[in-house]
């Protein structure tokens, strides 16, 4: 006798959202690139399609960064010099979009140009985060709104503690958040709330769960990225957004992958555990539920796209 | 206000102090500014937002519309009630305007604690175990000399058949002095410590000849953190003689329990608190002993309630346990205790009872609560909190019963917050603020100028906060609003309550940003336990069909404003109910009824402490409840119905 | 059907005897639905409910361990879907699949420290195209370790000639199809070892398993022979979604063979977080291995417990030797909430986290875990003296209390009392500190 496969029947669906705009909406990207709409959880396509396949994104800086590991300098090569440079170099190892990160050195006018010379440079889909202190990300962000005005750009990083000039820049230049908040389910939810408060659309919004590497606290945003994808699809209207990764970020950021010496023979070969760093990260991530994860080394995009065409396959 | 006489369509008719007054309005008015135009002013202390209900008024004949009755409670709406700010006038109607004072009483729920009544059916000589004899001894003589004792104990089974008595050292000691001071015509007030079947009766107190309906007094007593509570009964006729109450004289060594038992490690500081509280309990004896006309001295028993911290205080067993994990007493139920072996100044062999506590942080005061309030014997399920430092919660019915134990800290308590006090004259207790002009009106107890907020204020002044938009739902001062009372101050953004020229003190009473998270922190720990609890049992708050609120606490909070900010979940208003202080009742209650005293030991066996801090859904809960109201608000739906009318309310204004 | 506690206490005998250990019978009942505790600690309750009791707490999915010379590997037993439910109790058991004893020897010695904990192989997966082959290599390899076996062949003979080779071991025989099961079944009978079984849809795996239980061999593995990711995933999910609904033909733990993926990485992390109960590597990679030991580690920690944050020196904002010490506990959020001021202002600090048991800095100050003592322990341990050049700490205000103790256990530093909320420690450590 044949056996019934249980399939979850959801109320509920992750919102779809668009990245960028075209110019027939008033922006300059090749085209307009959409994630979620999803209504399972990741990639059951016995139980529903998966609407939009995850992007993969490329982090890249306004100014090249010296604490990066050598690993990803040699990869990038002297593109990193130059964020249209770098932006062209990404968009050719496979990005699907850009972030472009801006440092505590820039001011306004260095924001801003940075932006504007990648805008050029590539037509994908970009976001632009600031530094990550609220002060000087709402500078930098009130400058790059109004100046890419029409882009549907994705501003960050917008947290509880600065979500106000944020959103407010957002709703008055045709952008999008991304809405970070550290490692928790009711966090996350409550800055949605705070944010569609002040009247953003809520198909303006990306939410950032903050996520850790592999070995560095992943089971926690592991966990909170499943939580909020079962909260969505019970209905729960406040975490029905899609969600974005700094995987590059966290992962580069651990000892495994950032340094080749000093480090014990056990954890092998350099170059290969850190690209497998972000990798395990990444697909662990993408399997409990980013629609946007953000990638440092073009190796890594190389094979998590293939994953995720797997992933994407029934 | 002018009005083209064309549109002019509709009677209405005032009756304020029986006096009558007619206009004429068009359709669409309201009923408040009909008002106005009578010459009748309806204060409306939240701007007309509909929702402090101060402008309720009666419609005795004809029709308005009702935009709101968030205020009003279903009976009140049966009398016709509505609020003239969100009523507006169809067709002619008669309109009566209540005075104040019957307003108030219209509004949500009784403030005030019930009063004692003695239990139905109490007996002195049934009811409860001590007992007064008469006994007429014959004095010895050279023909006849038998010993004092002797000769009362043969006179106890002769006169009183009681076969088997003893008696203290204490008592032998004054016994001799006694008999001859009394002429050998005494009355013996003894109780049986031996079992029903093996009974041996002690010999307490041994008097004058009194009249049978002389009282005999024994105390209840409730030993908190802050204030003990004393009360002061007849046991023959089982009234509250005397209600007395003091600080818990502690209070110099440490404001929470945590500080005092910290200083039970120093040098001489266990006998200093054991001291401290046996004077402020001496004190309160004194005091209510002389407003009953008696003397310390013939309080004949004691039954105590208190937090298990108190209780070892009181007795001078080292607490360390408490404190640290994995958070033991040394005991739970003490043993019955002389008050001689205290230092009380009772009858040096009255009997201290003190009644048994579950675990470190759910007390006596908890199992005197439980049984005051009957939650053991409810059919219904029922959740019990007690409001203090701490947050003590029992939820459950006569079948289970679970408890746990949550640290709101002193926020509600007026501590910890820049301009917060205990409810005391001068202290703010009630605000209400206008939507449009974010100006708050005031009451301030004694009406007095304002000193400081208390926590009743607390709660309604972040409830009108945050449903007028001054806080968003994390609690943030919104400094863009167009009003000076928002400013950035030295903890965050502030708002300024009442201004220097209206305060005692020329200051300027605030409320920052870190007050608000205090008093959410306080909220969402208070609600995370309520959350928990139940979800131990497999249960949800929606479960809840009855709740009590018990503690001083529980006497000034406003249920409405309390559910506003999330630390009350959303039920019906009649299923609250005000206990005032149960511990003390439960206190009295234990000592007038033997039946009622074995209860609190069943109840205490019976309930099942849970410790929150032992795995992670107590945060998980806690930060969901970190919100306003909450970060679901679908478990608030008052909440959520009071936020929309306020955005309609707004779109059909503009 | 899993019971609540309410449900549960019904049946037990509600006297709070507390001869469980538990004081009311309630707080036992609670602690069996958490399956905390066996029912067997209580006396009193009656045959009829003990039988109810068992069969709500049987297992969803089976315990299957293979032993080896030494050692053994668990897998199943397992309660829920997602981690965050409950928790991920059997940690699935990493195989190097091998043709003979060639880098045995190395692999079985990989010892790899990840927080203070020791990971390694769990063990080999061995395959031979004859049952003389199969002989000799189980021999060679277990010459060169002595953890817990897995055969690999459908060959009965094959499979028999390793058994033969492994006295008193129960390995995985890998294993059973639709055209061997009778005689692999026999084999796994006779040998009492666990047995995996391998077909393509989740029809053909359970009806195979319900022939091979008819058998009397109950100790089986699935092998659902996913051939990409989207199925792996799929077909896992739904295994353990049958099984947690009481299927029992399909109640039984996963193995999977990243060996054969196209990404042998990412096979075989989506097998540690999506169900499998054994994983077989194609070879010993320590760049690989260790990436998936940590991430095996990390998936299978219980979410339960409080979050907390390592305790250490944390550098915030790139201090220097002049900038402030600050004092905090170990809890997340607490960090957190330290951590994400001081960083947003800008200001440089070094961070001192405590080991205060996951506690908040007024939590344990009352359990006693963020006392004097300890946060003299943390600046000694961290040789933070080391690393700045006013020795100067900043304690939270709200433990002001301990400012006299610090300074008797830290003579030479000077101990400053903070603000009692993180939002103010900007402005103090701009006006104060300087």
């Amino acid at each position: 006798m044949p056996i019934e496969i249980p399939k979850d029947k959801w109320n509920g669906k992750v919102r779809t959202i668009n990245l960028g705009a075209t110019a027939a909406e008033g922006g300059t990207r090749a085209k307009v690139i959409t994630v979620g709409g999803e209504t399972s959880m990741p990639y059951l396509h016995f139980e529903a399609p998966t609407p939009n396949t995850p992007l993969i994104a490329v982090e890249i800086k306004s100014r090249k960064p010296t604490d990066w590991s050598p690993l990803l300098a040699e990869a990038w090569g002297e593109a990193m010099n130059n964020p249209a440079a770098w932006a062209k170099a990404a968009e050719a190892a496979g990005a699907e979009m850009l972030i472009l990160w801006l440092t505590l050195e820039d001011t306004p006018a260095d924001a801003v140009s940075a932006v504007k010379a990648v805008l050029a440079a590539s037509g994908l889909p970009l976001a632009v985060f600031g530094p990550g202190q609220a002060e000087k990300d709402n500078d930098l962000m009130v400058a790059v709104a109004e100046a890419a005005k029409g882009e549907r750009l994705l501003l960050g990083i917008c947290e509880d503690k600065n979500y106000r000039t944020i959103v407010a820049t957002a709703m008055a230049n045709g952008h999008l958040v991304n809405a970070r908040t550290p490692m928790d389910v009711n966090l996350a939810k409550q800055l949605n709330i705070l944010i569609t408060d002040m009247g953003l659309p809520a198909d303006r919004i990306i939410m950032d769960p903050t996520v850790g590497a592999l070995g560095y606290g992943i089971e926690y945003g592991y966990s909170v990225m499943e939580r909020l994808r079962l909260a969505a699809l019970q209905g729960d209207s406040m975490t029905q957004f899609p969600m974005l990764v700094t995987v590059g970020f966290e992962a580069w950021k651990a000892k495994e992958s950032k340094v080749g010496e000093g480090v014990p023979a056990s954890w092998g070969k350099w170059e290969a555990r850190a690209i497998n760093w972000e990798i395990t990260t990444a697909t662990a991530l993408i399997e409990s539920g980013a629609s946007i994860v953000v990638l440092r080394h073009p190796e890594s995009v190389k094979r998590v796209k293939a994953a995720i065409s797997e992933l994407m396959t029934a | 206000m002018t009005f083209d006489l064309v549109f002019m369509n509709h009677t209405i008719t005032f009756t304020l102090d029986e006096k009558q007054t007619t206009v004429n309005v068009p359709t669409g008015t309201l009923l408040s500014d009909a008002a106005h135009l009578a010459g009748i002013e309806i204060g409306q202390p939240c701007g007309g937002q509909g929702r402090c209900g101060r402008c309720a008024v009666q419609v005795l004949s004809g029709n308005v519309r009702r935009r709101s009755t968030l205020r009003l409670s279903p009976e009140a709406l049966e009398q016709g009630f509505a609020l003239a700010c969100q009523s507006i006038v169809e067709g002619d109607a008669a309109i009566h305007v209540p005075q104040q004072e019957k307003i108030e009483r219209n509004l949500t729920t009784d403030r005030v604690a019930a009063e004692v009544q003695v239990p139905d059916g109490y007996a002195f000589e049934w009811s409860q175990p001590i007992r007064r004899a008469t006994v007429h001894l014959n004095p010895p003589t050279m023909d006849d000399q038998t010993d004092d004792w002797s000769r009362l104990q043969t006179a106890l089974r002769t006169q009183h058949q009681l076969e088997n008595t003893t008696a203290s050292l204490a008592l032998l000691r004054r016994l001799g002095e006694i008999l001859r001071a009394s002429e050998w015509q005494i009355s013996v007030i003894y109780s049986n410590i031996g079992s029903y079947e093996a009974p041996l009766f002690q010999i307490l107190d041994i008097r004058q000849l009194e009249d049978l309906d002389d009282p005999v007094y024994a105390a209840a007593i409730d030993i908190g953190t802050t204030t003990v509570s004393l009360w002061l009964v007849d046991l023959i006729s089982g009234q509250v003689k005397a209600q007395v109450a003091e600080y818990n004289s502690q209070i110099a060594r440490g404001e929470d329990v945590i500080s005092r038992i910290i200083y039970t490690g120093k040098s001489g500081g266990s006998a200093d608190l054991q001291q401290r509280v046996v004077e402020t309990i001496n004190r309160l004896t004194e005091a209510a002993c002389k407003r009953a006309k008696t003397r310390p001295e013939n309080v004949i028993k004691a039954i105590i309630a208190g937090n298990s911290t108190m209780i070892h205080l009181l007795l001078g067993i080292p607490a360390a346990s408490i404190r640290l994990s994995p958070f033991i007493t040394a005991v739970n139920h003490p043993p019955i205790l002389a008050s001689r072996e205290i230092g009380f100044n009772f009858c040096p062999d009255a009997i201290i009872d003190c009644l048994p506590g579950v675990a470190s942080y759910v007390g006596a005061d908890i199992t005197a609560g439980v049984l005051s309030s009957g939650l053991d014997t409810a059919e219904d399920i029922t959740l019990f909190i007690d409001v203090g430092t701490n947050g003590e919660i029992v939820f459950g019915n006569r079948d289970w019963l679970v408890t746990c134990a949550c640290s709101a800290g002193p926020a509600f308590e007026g501590a910890g917050v820049v301009d917060g006090m205990r409810a005391t004259t001068g202290a703010i207790e009630e605000v209400w603020i206008n939507g449009e002009t974010f100006e708050p009106s005031l009451r301030v107890i004694g009406g007095k100028k304002a000193k400081g907020i208390c926590g009743s204020g607390l709660i309604s002044l972040i409830a009108e906060m945050f449903l007028t938009g001054l806080l968003d739902k994390a609690g943030n001062v919104n400094l863009t609003l167009p009003t000076n009372r928002v400013r950035a101050g030295d903890h965050g953004g502030e708002y300024v309550v009442a201004w220097g020229a209206e305060t005692e003190t020329g200051r300027d009473v605030v409320i920052t940003r870190v007050d608000v998270d205090n008093l959410l922190r306080a909220k969402a720990a208070i609600y995370a336990g309520f959350s928990m609890l139940a979800e131990q049992v497999g249960m949800t708050l929606e479960d809840v069909q009855q709740m009590y609120i018990g503690g001083s606490f529980g006497k000034y909070i406003n249920v409405e404003k309390a559910v506003q900010i999330g630390l009350l979940p959303d039920l019906a208003w009649d299923k609250f109910k005000f206990l005032g202080n149960t511990a003390i009742k439960g206190a009295y209650l234990a000592l007038l009824d033997t039946q009622q005293r074995e209860r609190v030991d069943d109840i205490a066996r019976r309930m099942t402490y849970i410790e929150l801090s032992a795995d992670n859904s107590f945060y998980e809960a806690f930060t969901s409840a970190l919100f306003l109201p909450h970060t679901d608000l679908f478990r608030f739906p008052s909440v959520e119905a009071a936020i929309l009318s306020k955005v309609e309310s707004q779109r059909s204004d503009s | 059907m899993a019971l609540s506690g309410i449900q549960i206490y019904k049946m037990l005998p509600q006297t709070n005897c507390k001869e469980c250990g538990f004081p009311t019978c309630l707080a036992f009942a609670m602690k069996l639905a958490a399956k905390q505790v066996e029912l067997s600690a209580c006396p009193y309750v009656t045959e009829a409910n003990k039988a109810q009791l068992a069969e709500s707490s049987a297992p969803p999915i089976r315990l299957v361990t293979l032993t080896g010379a030494a050692g053994e590997v668990k897998a199943g037993n397992e309660v829920c879907l997602f981690r965050h439910e409950k928790t991920f109790y059997n940690k699935p058991g990493l195989f190097i699949r091998v043709k003979s004893a060639a880098g045995v020897a190395e692999a079985d010695s990989y010892k790899v420290n990840y927080v203070g904990m020791d990971f390694s192989v769990d063990g080999f997966a061995v395959e031979a195209d004859s049952p003389a082959a199969m002989t000799e290599t189980v021999k060679a390899v277990r010459g060169a370790t002595k953890r817990p076996l897995i055969l690999l062949s459908k060959n009965p003979d094959i499979l028999a000639a390793g058994l033969a080779a492994l006295p008193g071991e129960k390995p995985l025989l890998c294993g059973a199809d639709a055209s061997n099961w009778e005689k692999v079944a026999e084999l796994a009978k006779t040998a009492g070892a666990p047995l995996a079984v391998s077909a393509d849809t989740i029809d053909s795996l359970a009806d195979l398993t319900e022939k091979i239980k008819a058998k009397g061999v109950e100790d089986l593995v699935l092998d659902p022979q996913a051939t990409h990711l989207g199925k792996s995933l799929a077909l896992g999910t739904q295994i353990r979604r049958l099984a947690l609904k009481n299927n029992r033909a399909v109640g039984f733990p996963l193995i999977a063979f990243p060996c054969n993926a196209a990404d042998e990485l990412i096979a075989a992390s989506q097998a540690i977080s999506k169900y499998a109960g054994f994983v077989v590597l194609s070879e010993f990679k320590p760049e690989l291995l260790y990436a998936l030991l940590v991430l095996r580690e990390n998936i299978y920690t219980d979410p339960q417990k409080p979050i907390q944050v390592q305790p250490g020196i944390y550098e915030i904002n790139s201090p220097r030797p002049e900038s402030p010490v600050l004092i905090t506990t170990n809890f997340s959020i607490t960090y957190f909430a330290v951590a994400n001021e001081v960083e947003g202002s800008g200001l440089p600090a070094w961070l001192v986290v405590t080991d205060a048991e996951g506690m908040s800095v007024l939590t344990a100050w009352a359990a006693g875990k963020f006392d004097a003592e300890r946060i003299a322990k943390a600046i000694k341990t961290f040789n933070v003296a080391d690393k700045v050049s006013k020795k100067r700490v900043v304690l939270p205000g709200h433990v002001a209390v301990l400012s006299g103790e610090l300074e008797a256990e830290l003579p030479d530093w000077e101990i400053r009392v903070g603000p009692r909320e993180a939002v103010d420690l900007p402005a103090f450590m701009k006006t104060a500190l300087n």
